[in-house]
């Protein structure tokens, strides 16, 4: 592969519980505002939890009620993600060689709540509506990304659950590095549905309060939604253009646990190789990282496997750096979760500030790093990592670099 | 152009047979697996057609104990991966971080996901069975199979319309460019469900007694070992094909709407072959999209024309297993086969043979590849 080009990141945007845009998400990250709250999209009343981070507001004012209608929850928000990461990269993309431009998303749930509403009226034997599923399968939101905008480049949609934006992210980077690509739109969108709320609660896997990711008393996560987008481009073609281009995406890890459906390898050497082969990819030393944001989903087993699957790779190294989980604030948003953390990551290396871990409390013997407890910390951060682990032992790091 | 690696194992389960060499020999027998649905797989459908893997039975691959634990599109992609494995002769062991997967399908989780939620919708979400909800994610069968095999590589599952599993060879073909995996299966996996198959027919995808435009289903899984062509010679496998070419296209449209756009359908093929480095004169067979959608089907006739003058010969394999996410791994399969088949439909033609596998999709998603036969020589 064509080693020489190098991928930017020129344009962030990003739809949260705690934000409708970057400034106001970056903001309240900073501030350690959590956005768990009482379910609202759905009735959670027979639900053994009634929290989430929901999106109350999407910013997709720049839609016509027409293209609304036809459109999910998902599609909405990561159109609006989109417009923002576009926007902030000043890319015309009138102006670009359309076959130039590709569309790489993770995705999952989708068009599901309202393909739930299609089954639920299927299954009392009622008509159901078609429109309700026009957007259950996940690559929806990456042909609409390519049609508003007008795209024709590869179109792809990566579904390895939890990890699939970040593997995304490196599908994205290959795409641009072998030069298949010189822009890509890449990142996630992905909404709550009582698919994702109902199994994480029949698994036992909801914490009732807000997520408390690291802290011994941690009962389970919290579940979140959330679009993160961001422009990929490669390095001469942002340079030509003038485009701000003040972070790198160096490179990523992809590795299968072949551990265990829905557990992780307690003893983090399957995460472990994960981070090295990120660090590979990126060419970068252990020693040179300084920061992680971490996979944290605050259950008990991912925690202190993560933890030590960060010691493993990183050795010595890993006892010396922030390590924090943005989750304790805004849930974890499944198939977006790697996009709308890398995309505080990528924050994190611009602003040379680190979010905390919020809801820390009560230090774990099992979990014996500094996760920034409770406050945010100016910190200098030139190399930082974003983990994604998911169902089916798919382990994703991502590596940003300061340009 | 550098090489895109070489296939050394192939493996199928579908409509038309059980191993990648069944299915080839009664492909290129004429054979179609498409039958008409039975009253309760039609229920309220307007489709009337069908193509599945009727009969199949996880074993011997899968002991029965472990089967229980597998859904149907993981029983399906794991002894398909078994079997290319297998053929390939490849030791996963030797080095477990050298090989991965990359799986494209539309429906895997299908079955857990609407059996889930009939229960949380219908009972109580207190009632909805836990054993089910892992197996809902999409990417249940490609992880299933790195469990079972032991693969530490990369592991991907792409969903792209129907060219998803062509999108997940060139996935599998970037990480072994990259050096991320020196092999990787690729492939595809469909398991058919009658809610989703609900959900097409009213969406208008498919082919019945109200429509003659559209598809008819199939079910299956598909794979390919794809390994890097040093790592392949140095180990003397013995390669049924090489990965020469690979290209994509995109149209901007709605995402379930079909974009009849041959000029897009061109750049994907001509974008296959500028990327293997070869002429249209040098492809001898053609694997073509064609699946019942009446103007994707003329579009790519137009294309073929606009690219060959007079296409190549043609060997249409959805007509015998039915269209699917999955389907591309189906062409990519018997491409392989009949590149390595001495007396197969190349005949007696000079070489080096070469077969173009295209794969459109709704929502504007285009996808072509070109394979060529490995000669002795250079693979010894």
């Amino acid at each position: 592969m064509n080693s020489d080009r190098r991928v930017f990141v020129t344009g962030l945007g990003a739809v949260t519980a705690i934000g409708r845009n970057l400034s106001e998400f970056w903001q309240n990250l900073i501030a350690g505002v959590c956005g768990i709250r009482p379910v609202s999209l759905f009735d959670a009343s027979a639900y053994r939890t009634q929290t989430a981070a929901e999106v109350r507001d999407i910013p997709d004012g720049f839609l016509s009620e027409a293209q609304r209608r036809r459109m999910s929850r998902a599609d909405r928000m990561g159109l609006a993600a989109a417009a923002e990461a576009i926007a902030a990269a000043g890319l015309d993309l009138s102006r670009e060689d359309p076959t130039r431009v590709g569309v790489i998303l993770g995705g999952g749930t989708s068009g599901l709540l309202d393909s739930e509403e299609f089954y639920e009226r299927h299954l009392r034997g009622r008509k159901a509506r078609p429109s309700k599923v026009l957007n259950h399968l996940p690559d929806s939101i990456t042909d609409r990304v390519a049609q508003h905008w007008g795209l024709g480049g590869i179109k792809s949609t990566i579904t390895t659950a939890c990890s699939s934006s970040a593997n995304a992210m490196g599908y994205a980077f290959d795409a641009i590095v072998s030069g298949l690509a010189d822009v890509v739109i890449t990142g996630g969108s992905d909404v709550l549905a009582r698919l994702t709320y109902g199994g994480f609660n029949a698994l036992r896997s909801v914490d009732p309060d807000p997520c408390r990711p690291f802290d011994r008393e941690r009962r389970g996560l919290s579940i979140g939604e959330a679009a993160g987008i961001l422009v990929f481009e490669e390095a001469e073609h942002a340079r030509r253009r003038g485009a701000p281009a003040p972070v790198e995406f160096r490179g990523y890890g992809v590795t299968s646990d072949a551990f265990h459906m829905t557990a992780p390898d307690p003893s983090g050497v399957a995460g472990g190789r994960s981070v090295r082969a990120a660090l590979a990819s990126a060419r970068i030393d252990a020693e040179k990282v300084d920061y992680v944001n971490a996979h944290g989903t605050a259950t008990p087993q991912n925690d202190s496997a993560e933890t030590a699957a960060l010691k493993a790779a990183l050795g010595n190294r890993a006892r010396e750096i922030p390590v924090s989980s943005i989750k304790s604030m805004i849930g974890h948003c499944l198939c977006a979760s790697g996009a709308i953390e890398a995309v505080a990551t990528a924050m994190t290396i611009h602003e040379q500030t680190v979010p905390p871990t919020i809801h820390y409390e009560h230090p774990d013997p099992a979990c014996d790093l500094d996760y920034v407890p409770n406050q945010a910390r100016d910190a200098r951060v030139r190399v930082a990592l974003s983990n994604s682990f998911a169902f089916g032992g798919n382990s994703t790091v991502v590596v940003f670099g300061r340009v | 152009m550098a090489h895109r690696g070489v296939i050394t194992g192939t493996g199928a389960v579908c409509p038309l047979g059980r191993s990648s060499e069944e299915f080839y020999r009664r492909l290129l027998a004429g054979e179609s697996a498409i039958r008409p649905m039975t009253t309760q797989e039609r229920g309220t459908l307007q489709a009337t057609h069908v193509a599945r893997c009727d009969g199949f039975s996880p074993q011997p691959e899968i002991p029965p104990m472990k089967a229980r634990r597998l859904d149907r599109g993981s029983q399906f992609a794991l002894v398909a991966c078994s079997q290319a494995i297998a053929e390939a002769g490849y030791d996963v062991s030797a080095d477990p971080e050298a090989i991965g997967i990359a799986i494209g399908t539309g429906s895997a989780g299908a079955g857990a996901l609407t059996e889930f939620l009939r229960v949380l919708l219908t009972e109580s979400p207190e009632a909805a069975p836990p054993f089910h909800f892992p197996n809902t994610v999409a990417n249940a069968p490609a992880s299933q199979v790195s469990i079972e095999l032991k693969l530490y590589g990369p592991n991907i599952t792409v969903t792209q319309k129907d060219p998803s599993a062509l999108n997940a060879l060139l996935f599998a073909a970037l990480s072994i460019a990259s050096k991320r995996a020196r092999a990787m299966i690729a492939g595809g996996v469909d398991e058919w469900n009658p809610v989703y198959a609900l959900g097409f027919d009213r969406v208008s995808a498919l082919r019945g007694e109200k429509r003659s435009s559209g598809i008819v289903q199939g079910e299956g899984a598909f794979a390919l070992l794809l390994e890097q062509e040093e790592a392949a010679r140095a180990r003397g496998a013995r390669p049924l094909a090489r990965l020469s070419g690979i290209a994509v296209a995109g149209v901007p449209t709605e995402p379930y709407r079909f974009a009849p756009d041959p000029q897009a359908m061109k750049r994907a093929v001509s974008g296959a072959l500028a990327d293997a480095g070869v002429a249209p004169g040098q492809v001898g067979l053609w694997f073509p999209s064609r699946d019942g959608v009446e103007e994707m089907d003329a579009a790519e006739l137009e294309a073929m024309r606009a690219v060959f003058g007079s296409p190549p010969a043609e060997i249409l394999v959805k007509q015998a297993i039915g269209e699917m996410a999955a389907a591309g791994g189906g062409q990519l399969v018997a491409a392989c086969r009949a590149l390595a088949d001495q007396d197969g439909p190349f005949g007696g033609a000079p070489g080096p043979r070469r077969a173009l596998v295209n794969s459109f999709g709704a929502g504007g998603n285009f996808l072509a590849a070109v394979l060529e036969e490995v000669p002795r020589e250079a693979a010894s």
